[in-house]
């Protein structure tokens, strides 16, 4: 992998630098999930294997970086993946993964809601049903934060971050003080069934899932070398935090408590540091959510604005309140958010959503892949980090992570043993309702767009006499003009 | 390709009309930024401050250390001052590209919409 040469960028008075940018990374891949994402890899890989897994899943991420970097230095855009799938495979494609990749972090806010309760509710002895009380409580506390336009500010979310996984360190370390020298099943990577190994290592993938979100902050980033670094550094990160809290889950506490707990990271407090240690994991659980409802309610309501704007989503999704803030976007997301966690309190399905989660990331990181392949065939301008064997590696990734996109989609972390559909099911249909909607309410809503933009009149501004262009570009059409600049080519459209 | 003549009249007219909303101004009554706009076929620069909400001065050149850094065509530059577009779907597409933070972004955007909310 090799970064380019060092490109000259127009300074901002407020700029992204390195520590911020991997902060907002590993802030965005470390939610409270996570806990349960190292319980799905356990299923699959006993004791001190479930580390190795996390190891291979980090060399994989890896090159997920490696892509990333890549991509973003061809197009540092906030519309990150939505810009790169657009160029590689058509718009109307990339809208619709973008909506089914959009809805992770709805998962991820109802899990991180229904977690956070589970967990509240856990420590202060309450019956289960006081859980939805808490998630009720929560989602409205950051419902209202956002709507009032506030949010964490850039070093508080650094902050945050930083101590959520210096907080999981320290105690997973504490942990191993107790477990002493002795590491059961080391290199027992195949021993729960043939496909264990591999749906170990898909899973894996999900402790990192999200970190690449941290290309749609390019635009603030004081140099692109800035985005590079974090999508490294921040995997690193996460791979000790994960590792060293893997090791000492999987000594202290038997699998059989881990299998039904919504809440394994108090499970490892508690023995490793008794009430103590079960409140200082509380603490870091609800720290992770200032991170889950700050960043996530953030992206995903912009998104949904900009969809609106853009005539991809009904207008209404638009609408902004007196702080600026997208309010039907957000109730939105917060009432979904409800919704789902509802369900999840009520059917005790949380494993689900993790595997739901890492089969929509590892499908996200082929697409990425091959994005990039094709990407390297149309655009020939220099970037600011280049792939090393970008070609061969970008294959590699395609083939690789589609296999884990197939292993976790039929993955039944609650019996290793047995495979399930349902993963599969839920992508499927939450992909089914995505491309019917893009086919045919999407031109629909356009269509209504044009019929507004014609009736309000010809354009504004003054034709001009002297030049021939003005007279052929008449119309107030959306439909898009000439590309940017000469050596970048126009949007691609399907079947391009 | 647009002339710095046609852009300043582009200009003005953006000015008056986000001036002249209240509702804008209310809304962007926290916003206080400085914005740069880079044509990238005509390599024109200009500064705009936007005080609470209001844009107090336009100007040729770059003045100050920016916020936001605003780079398109100069068409595309009049074709947006003038409300004639939709300026999120050429963002979308890389068309505009912008440099600043995220808010920033949409506040921009927020304006366009507000002052023309028939796109």
């Amino acid at each position: 992998m090799a970064a380019n040469h060092p490109t000259v960028v127009p300074q901002l008075r407020r700029m992204v630098g390195t520590a911020t940018a991997t902060a907002t990374s590993a802030g965005l891949a470390f939610a409270a999930i996570d806990y349960l994402g190292v319980v799905s890899i356990l299923a699959y890989a006993p004791g001190t294997t479930a580390a190795f897994a996390i190891l291979i899943g980090g060399i994989l991420v890896l090159l997920v970086s490696g892509v990333f970097s890549e991509l973003n230095g061809l197009y540092p855009s906030a519309a990150g993946i939505r810009l790169y799938l657009g160029r590689a495979i058509g718009h109307r494609t990339a809208l619709s993964v973008t909506f089914t990749y959009m809805t992770t972090v709805v998962l991820v806010i109802a899990a991180d809601a229904f977690l956070i309760g589970a967990a509240v509710r856990h420590v202060l002895h309450e019956p289960a049903v006081l859980a939805y009380v808490w998630i009720a409580v929560l989602l409205g506390i950051a419902l209202a934060a956002n709507l009032r336009g506030i949010r964490l500010a850039g070093w508080v979310q650094t902050v945050v971050t930083y101590s959520v996984l210096a907080g999981t360190s320290i105690l997973s370390i504490i942990a191993l003080f107790h477990v002493g020298g002795t590491f059961a099943h080391p290199f027992s990577l195949f021993g729960r069934g043939s496909f264990s190994g591999i749906q170990a290592v898909a899973f894996a993938l999900f402790l990192f899932a999200a970190f690449e979100w941290v290309t749609t902050t390019a635009e603030e980033a004081r140099e692109p070398r800035v985005i590079t670094r974090a999508l490294f550094i921040a995997p690193f990160l996460i791979w000790i935090v994960a590792t060293l809290f893997v090791v000492g889950l999987s000594h202290l506490v038997p699998f059989a408590h881990l299998h039904g707990s919504a809440y394994p990271q108090l499970l490892l407090g508690r023995a490793a540091l008794g009430t103590v240690g079960e409140i200082w994991m509380l603490a870091l659980t609800v720290l992770t959510a200032l991170n889950t409802f700050n960043g996530g309610f953030l992206v995903a309501s912009r998104f949904i604005y900009a969809a609106a704007r853009e005539n991809t989503l009904p207008r209404a999704f638009a609408k902004l309140n007196l702080r600026a803030v997208p309010w039907v976007a957000v109730m939105s997301l917060a009432v979904l958010s409800a919704v789902v966690a509802g369900i999840v309190f009520a059917t005790g399905q949380w494993l689900l959503l993790v595997a739901v989660g890492a089969t929509i990331e590892a499908g996200i990181y082929a697409l990425g892949s091959l994005c990039l392949l094709i990407l390297r065939r149309r655009e020939t301008r220099e970037r600011p980090f280049t792939l090393v064997a970008g070609r061969p590696l970008a294959v590699m990734g395609v083939v690789v992570f589609t296999i884990l996109f197939v292993a976790t989609g039929f993955a039944d972390p609650k019996n290793s043993r047995h495979f399930s559909v349902a993963p599969f099911t839920v992508i499927f249909l939450l992909a089914t309702v995505s491309v019917v909607y893009v086919r045919w309410g999407v031109p629909r809503i356009q269509a209504a767009a044009d019929a507004r933009a014609a009736a309000a009149g010809p354009k504004r501004r003054p034709q001009r006499t002297s030049s021939p262009v003005a007279s052929v570009v008449e119309s107030r059409s959306v439909v898009e003009t000439a590309p940017l600049a000469a050596n970048e080519p126009g949007p691609a459209v399907d079947g391009d | 390709m647009a002339d710095w003549d046609e852009l300043t009249d582009a200009l003005e007219e953006y000015t008056s009309t986000c001036n002249a909303n209240e509702r804008l101004r209310k809304m962007q009554r926290d916003w206080t930024r400085l914005l740069h706009f880079v044509c990238s076929d005509t390599s024109d620069t200009f500064t705009m401050v936007v005080e609470r909400g209001e844009i107090t001065s336009t100007s040729h050149g770059h003045e100050g250390i920016p916020d936001i850094i605003v780079t398109t065509t100069s068409e595309t530059f009049c074709d947006m001052f003038w409300g004639d577009l939709n300026p999120v779907q050429k963002y979308l597409r890389g068309e505009i590209k912008v440099k600043g933070s995220q808010e920033d972004v949409m506040r921009l955007d927020a304006i366009s919409y507000v002052i023309w909310p028939e796109f």
